[in-house]
């Protein structure tokens, strides 16, 4: 249970704002709207359920799961100010503070403390915002748990590698060894421990007292103190420490912490580092360099030319599917051998078939078809999505990408999160979802706008400006999650730039136009960015052509792309050979015969190829053509269900002159025999009725043929991202949330007018008719009131109600505390009372 | 400088073939940017197709280029935006080539030097290394056996970390060697070819059949000027380089060898036969001593891509020696490029056939496939013959025998030669249309003898087997058909091509017919074949023999 809860029955009737806060909660109530909102904003795991007030509120940001969360949102330096303030007296002031980071004046081994107090402002206001650190600068606290979690303890080390103060490492010692190490350093006793250990303290943070006590200091005891100087403070000494340790122990330089340990308090260690806290303070975020710089034209195609491909690329992908794709594995996702079959089909590498599957699966234009045998096809979103222009299409694709949290770059790895024995993660399979991967991708492309235009970054810089912004915490973090999650998001971010590059985001690494106008848009501004990027994108990307270059070498090349009509016809007439901004394809005679039992006539394909080549049609594909369709139909093959045959001809065309053989649908295939389309049983039945005595032969022959088509799953909507932690609440929902929780407040904090004989803080009771008179005044007033309130079950609360009508027995009024308009039956309200006039 | 041409003549693809539309103004100066990386493949009449391989990018480290001039010249002509993935690969590629030299060091012989140490240290975990190299004499220096240069270059090649040769040549035996340019010049792509061998030290010079790559070999022996060994496929071939060489240069008969099945003979210039050198008695290779028997300055392949496996093994110790290699493809049938390209050399010159062409050094030809239909009978007797005797059956049915004699009736008077792969066949056709054959056991003397017969006018229709694909210079042939071949050999047909493709005295087109027996796999052998005759810019018809029949003199 944490400390900080205000003691509520303390309170006077004084009110709070003037003085220093006293509590969390008081800091909390003394901030405005815009400032609570900020900390919803930053925390919104506090937000659900919405806290009734804001002493809730204060509690739960003390819980150590939201306070760990918090932590783990820091940038490096505000990490840093958190643990130097965790290894500060308490309270502390800003002096102090500003002193363990910056370290003692005229200390140059540290940064330039210009430069940390430039940065030391906004890394408190950044702590007091997220309600890690509150009270004024000359008494800052920070959150208990926070402090826990950051203060040294000897079972966890802590990330300032200082160890507990002077005070602390003797706390369990005897007073009489206590004044030993006094007398030792050369100070005089003292009556009691208290004094003595403060003494002690002082002579360790008097600079210039200690440097004194030090320049005695035989050399190896230097030496010791230099190794433990920067952390960990721990050490080992023997029953018999030598000469050197022995000065060390005597002086309390090293306080024995446990049997055969011993430690450097901090008091000591801070002298010995110049009173910094961190060896390495990084006060300002490391830059992002520009590796290369590219013109801004050369940017825009290059991103524009990989749009393009990135589009070709999944059209390919659920063309390859569409006659029924790959079969859903029982776990979920794809087969590894599904996925290479599509990497060859793709002409790529596994894992960039895995990001383009994710990628269709995000956009939602793929699905399973939750069918028995249950297989990939595309969705009817796909019919759709292919019917737009091209930069729509592309918009459509990078707006699915953004917020997804599937990650395909995990793909063929083991998964270590969920199971120690790791299964292997299949794409479109389970488990890919890392919470971390919309914001970590924000956050790349954001630093990639903030380059000069053109400019690509270096990524060794973009991934340590990536973990200066989300430092890995100590090892209080890594101890409880599997997975290295500075690892993760290292990857993340490497995959993001990849994952830009092929989409068509950047071009030559460099953020495009058209992606960081899409970038920019978020929210209500997402429509008229997808709009704007649309626009800017749509004319650098390749007109479709109406024609291609046909060759004597049998091949055809379409010098970029092409009409979509034309390259579906033309795809069935030939084979593609080669693919990228054009398009080689083969005739051969197998692409030819297939264009042929497309239905096409020899002629048709002639006038095809004539009023698309630019060229005459060479004579070798001609002759191809004609050769080809010579004999193709040459062979007829049908389906029928059974076959009648006899060595009598006449005795067939008697059954076919039968009027009553119609409904076995019989045909002459040939003298002497028929197919029907009625089954066997059905023939054999017939026949005999029709007066014949057929005999059945064992049922070979039967051709049946099913058509292939095109599969469609039912309508599925796209996998819903998986974000960490709730939402990021908007405007709307923050601005209401504060309000209730403020009404909350007022309602359970809120000094009352007293009324004659009455405890404060107890329920309003007040008379049936004095409650109607109230009431009808602060409908007139406009005022609200406070009301004792006992509902259906029974139990009493008290809100903050502002009537608006009252009438027939019920009052209608505007809850402050629920934040809606609610209506209550007069004799549930046990009473009212005025607000102070100050609320 | 980048630069985006909005409407460039080169596409790049994604399986990095470089797609070069040929009628675009810029087409001749993108041509002369990527020819020195990519290789062309095919060279149809509207689009060329080039492709990015490794070797390419090595070759042209080789001869200079760095892979900045290689993305300039790609991103300058590419129509649409190059994948930045490509530009890296090539940058990456290229940078592969030259971190690790072979030089001469003063003290310690031949070295292996890198410029990146962790390369070296790669390369020599490698088992296959291991034996080749010696003591290790600094951090970036290695020693390596001098035997072991060509092997070593070979397998740090196919650890795709190829070296740079620096170690230089031995001069070898000096031996005054001019070109008696009397009368005749070399044609300016001749001396272009010969000075970018000289200049490279050592590698391959590809010339089309007919551009006169034995005066390329002669120019290169003028600028050596010294012993010189030639290899050359057979001994047609090894008189006509002698004829040649006795008529262009200042060398004398007496001052050229031959060394071959009949005669081991062993002067300043020697010619060898790849045969004689791979013939094996008792598990070892006796004229192996050749190579050694004199110091030979300069030694020619001719050829290079018929290369048989074990000169590869006997080049790998002649690599103090310049090398000098003449091919009319770099195609291997047999995927042996890189060793070419270790052992040899790299490309160091390179003419598209279709531009020798147009310069007017070969002639134009009109290659024709003529498709026979078979009879019922033969068709049954197709349908049901083995496997492996399909492809002789179809090749040698009498109906494409009475088309071939049609062939000839109807080209009387031009000087024919009718080439076959299957000798009955051709006996058959030799009987009928009353022209002597030449085959495998046709007498050397007997073959020139009838050769001169045919370049005088004397015979006009010459029926030949295999053994005429190489080398022997029929100056007067006009037409050729061919009537059956080694399965889809596209050098085969690259050679028979060449056979008419001198140009001409009085300017004629040449006719190229092959004769196709309709669906059967002859068909689709001639398909391969036809393939690469289009993709080498000749447009070539296909007719049916009927209408060759009935048409009579007509066409």
């Amino acid at each position: 249970m944490s400390t900080h809860e205000p003691d509520r029955a303390a309170e006077d009737g004084s009110g709070a704002g003037s003085t220093a806060p006293r509590s969390l909660a008081e800091a909390l109530r003394a901030r405005d709207d815009a400032s609570l909102g900020a900390l919803l904003r930053a925390r919104p795991d506090l937000l659900s359920p919405v806290p009734s007030d804001l002493t809730q509120l204060a509690t739960r940001a003390g819980t150590r799961a939201s306070v760990i969360r918090a932590l783990e949102h820091l940038d490096r330096f505000t990490l840093q100010t958190a643990e130097a303030l965790a290894v500060a007296p308490e309270p502390t002031t800003y002096g102090t503070l500003l002193a363990l980071l910056a370290g003692d004046e005229g200390d140059d081994a540290g940064v330039d403390a210009r430069t940390v107090s430039a940065a030391l402002p906004h890394a408190v206001a950044a702590l007091r915002e997220q309600a890690l650190l509150w009270g004024p600068d000359d008494r800052l606290r920070l959150v208990r748990t926070a402090r826990e979690l950051l203060a040294p303890a000897p079972q966890r080390p802590s990330p300032t590698g200082l160890g507990p103060t002077v005070a602390e490492a003797t706390a369990g010692m005897s007073p009489g060894r206590i004044q030993e190490i006094v007398t030792a350093a050369g100070l005089p006793s003292t009556h009691d421990p208290v004094s003595a250990v403060a003494s002690l303290t002082a002579l360790f943070t008097d600079r210039p007292r200690m440097s004194a006590l030090l320049d005695e200091a035989p050399a190896d005891a230097v030496e010791v103190l230099s190794r433990l100087v920067w952390g960990p403070p721990y050490g080992q000494v023997t029953a018999e420490p030598a000469a050197h340790l022995r000065w060390l122990l005597d002086r309390g330089l090293l306080l024995p912490t446990a049997p055969g340990t011993v430690v450097l308090p901090r008091e000591a260690a801070l002298h010995l580092r110049g009173g910094r806290a961190h060896r390495a303070l990084e006060p300002v975020p490391p830059a992002v360099d520009p590796a290369a710089t590219h013109r801004a034209t050369v940017v825009n195609a290059t991103a524009a030319g990989q749009a393009y491909t990135a589009l070709a690329t999944v059209e390919e992908l659920l063309k390859d599917w569409d006659e029924g794709g790959p079969a859903v594995l029982r776990a979920g996702g794809l087969s590894v051998r599904d996925l290479k079959r599509t990497a060859a089909a793709l002409d790529t590498t596994e894992p960039l078939a895995a990001f383009w599957v994710e990628l269709a699966y995000a956009a939602g234009l793929i699905a399973p078809d939750g069918e028995a045998d249950e297989q990939y096809a595309a969705t009817p979103a796909y019919d759709n999505w292919l019917e737009q222009p091209a930069a729509e299409r592309w918009v459509r694709l990078v707006a699915a990408w953004f917020p997804a949290t599937r990650t395909s770059g995990l793909v063929g790895g083991r998964d270590g999160a969920v199971s120690a024995a790791g299964r292997t993660l299949s794409v479109l399979g389970p488990h890919l979802d890392r919470s971390a991967a919309p914001e970590v991708r924000r956050r790349v492309l954001a630093l990639l706008s903030e380059l000069p235009e053109g400019a690509s970054p270096d990524p060794e810089t973009l991934l340590a400006r990536l973990r200066w912004e989300r430092p890995l915490r100590g090892a209080a973090a890594s101890s409880d999650d599997a997975g290295d999650p500075d690892d993760l998001r290292a990857r993340i971010a490497r995959w993001t730039l990849t994952e830009a590059e092929l989409l068509g985001v950047t071009g030559r690494g460099a953020l495009s136009e058209h992606g960081r106008t899409l970038l920019d848009g978020g929210g209500a501004a997402a429509a008229s960015a997808e709009a704007a990027a649309v626009a800017l994108l749509a004319p650098l990307l390749p007109e479709p052509l109406d024609h291609v270059l046909l060759q004597a070498d049998l091949t055809a090349v379409a010098p970029g792309p092409l009409e979509r009509p034309l390259a579906e016809a033309l795809s069935v007439l030939a084979d593609v050979e080669s693919k990228g901004g054009a398009t080689v394809y083969r005739f051969t005679p197998g692409s030819v015969r297939r264009a042929l039992d497309s239905g096409r006539t020899a002629s048709d394909l002639h006038d095809f190829l004539n009023t698309h080549s630019r060229t005459p049609v060479p004579q070798p594909l001609a002759y191809l053509i004609d050769d080809v369709a010579r004999k193709h139909g040459h062979l007829r093959i049908g389906a029928a269900s059974a076959y009648v045959r006899c060595d009598d001809d006449l005795l067939l065309g008697e059954i076919l002159a039968d009027k009553r053989s119609a409904g076995l649908r019989l045909r002459r295939l040939a003298p002497t025999v028929l197919a029907a389309q009625a089954d066997p049983a059905a023939l054999l039945e017939g026949l005999r009725q029709m007066g014949f005595a057929p005999a059945a032969e064992s049922p070979e022959g039967d051709v049946l043929i099913t058509r292939a088509h095109a599969r469609r799953t039912g309508p599925r909507t796209a996998p819903e991202p998986v974000p960490e932690g709730p939402p990021v609440p908007d405007g709307t929902l923050l601005t209401a949330a504060v309000r209730a929780i403020r009404a909350g407040d007022l309602a359970s904090t809120t000094p009352r007018k007293h009324a004659p004989g009455e405890q404060s803080g107890a329920l309003p009771r007040t008379s049936a008719a004095e409650t109607l008179a109230t009431m009808q005044a602060a409908v007139l007033t406009g005022e609200a009131v406070w009301i004792g309130y006992v509902n259906a079950e029974g139990s009493a609360s008290q809100r903050v109600i502002a009537p608006i009508r009252v009438e027939g027995g019920f009052v209608t009024a505007y809850d402050h505390t629920a934040d809606e308009v609610r209506t209550y039956p007069l004799h549930r309200v046990t009473g009212v009372a005025e607000l102070e006039a100050e609320a | 400088m980048e630069g985006i041409h909005v409407n460039g003549p080169l596409i790049v693809q994604s399986d990095k073939t470089l797609l070069l539309e040929v009628d675009h103004d810029q087409a001749d100066a993108c041509r002369r940017a990527i020819a020195p990386f990519a290789e062309l493949e095919r060279a149809p009449e509207h689009i060329h197709t080039y492709r990015l391989t490794p070797l390419g990018l090595w070759n042209a480290r080789a001869a200079g280029h760095d892979a900045e001039q290689v993305v300039d010249a790609l991103v300058e002509y590419s129509r649409y935006p190059v994948p930045h993935a490509l530009l890296v690969d090539i940058a990456e590629t290229m940078d592969r080539y030259g971190r690790l030299t072979l030089s001469k060091h003063p003290a310690h012989g031949l070295v292996l030097t890198t410029t990146d140490r962790p390369v070296l240290e790669e390369i020599l975990r490698s088992k296959r290394v291991a034996p080749l190299v010696g003591a290790r004499i600094d951090a970036d220096t290695v020693a390596v056996h001098p035997s072991e240069r060509g092997q070593i270059k070979q397998t740090l090649l196919k650890l795709g970390w190829p070296a740079e040769d620096l170690a230089g040549y031995v001069d070898g035996e000096a031996h005054e060697i001019e070109l008696a340019e009397d009368g005749w010049a070399l044609r300016p792509y001749q001396k272009q070819a010969v000075e970018g061998f000289w200049h490279g030290g050592s590698g391959v010079v590809v010339l089309p059949c007919g551009a006169g790559k034995t005066l390329v070999g002669a120019g290169a022996m003028a600028e050596a000027k010294a012993t010189t060994l030639i290899l050359v496929t057979n001994t047609v071939s090894a008189r006509q380089w002698k004829h040649e060489l006795v008529k262009r240069t200042s060398l004398t008969e007496d001052e050229i060898g031959e060394y071959s099945g009949t005669k081991k003979e062993i002067r300043p210039v020697t010619i060898a036969t790849y045969q004689v050198l791979t013939t094996k008695r008792k598990g070892i290779y006796p004229h192996l001593e050749l190579f050694d028997s004199r110091d030979w300055g300069l030694v020619i392949y001719d050829e290079v891509h018929l290369l048989p496996a074990p000169v590869f093994k006997f080049t790998a110790d002649l690599q103090a020696r310049r090398r000098l290699g003449l091919t009319a493809t770099l195609v291997r049938e047999d995927g042996r490029e890189s060793d070419v390209f270790s052992l040899i050399g790299p490309k160091r010159f390179d003419a598209p056939w279709k531009e020798i062409e147009a310069q007017g050094y070969i002639a134009p030809a009109d290659c024709v496939e003529v498709r026979v239909n078979l009879t019922d009978s033969e068709r049954l007797a197709y349908a049901t013959a083995e496997a492996e005797e399909k492809y002789r059956f179809c090749a040698t049915t009498a109906t494409k025998r009475k088309v071939t004699e049609a062939l000839v009736r109807k080209h009387q008077g031009e000087q024919t030669l009718v080439i076959g792969q299957y000798i009955d066949q051709l006996d058959e056709l030799g009987e009928h249309l009353d022209a002597p054959v030449i085959k495998g056991e046709t007498s050397n003397a007997q073959r020139e003898k009838l050769f001169d017969a045919f370049r005088n006018g004397e015979i006009s229709v010459l029926v030949v087997s295999k053994v005429a694909n190489f080398s022997i210079d029929l100056p007067e042939a006009t037409v050729a058909i061919q009537v059956s071949g080694t399965f889809g050999s596209r050098q085969e047909e690259a050679q028979r091509l060449g056979r008419v493709l001198r140009p001409k005295a009085d300017g004629h087109e040449a006719r190229f017919y092959s004769v196709v027996a309709r669906d059967t796999i002859d068909q689709d052998f001639a398909a391969h074949r036809q393939r690469f005759l289009a993709e080498q810019g000749y447009a070539y018809r296909i007719i049916d023999a009927d209408e060759l029949l009935a048409g009579g003199q007509g066409s």
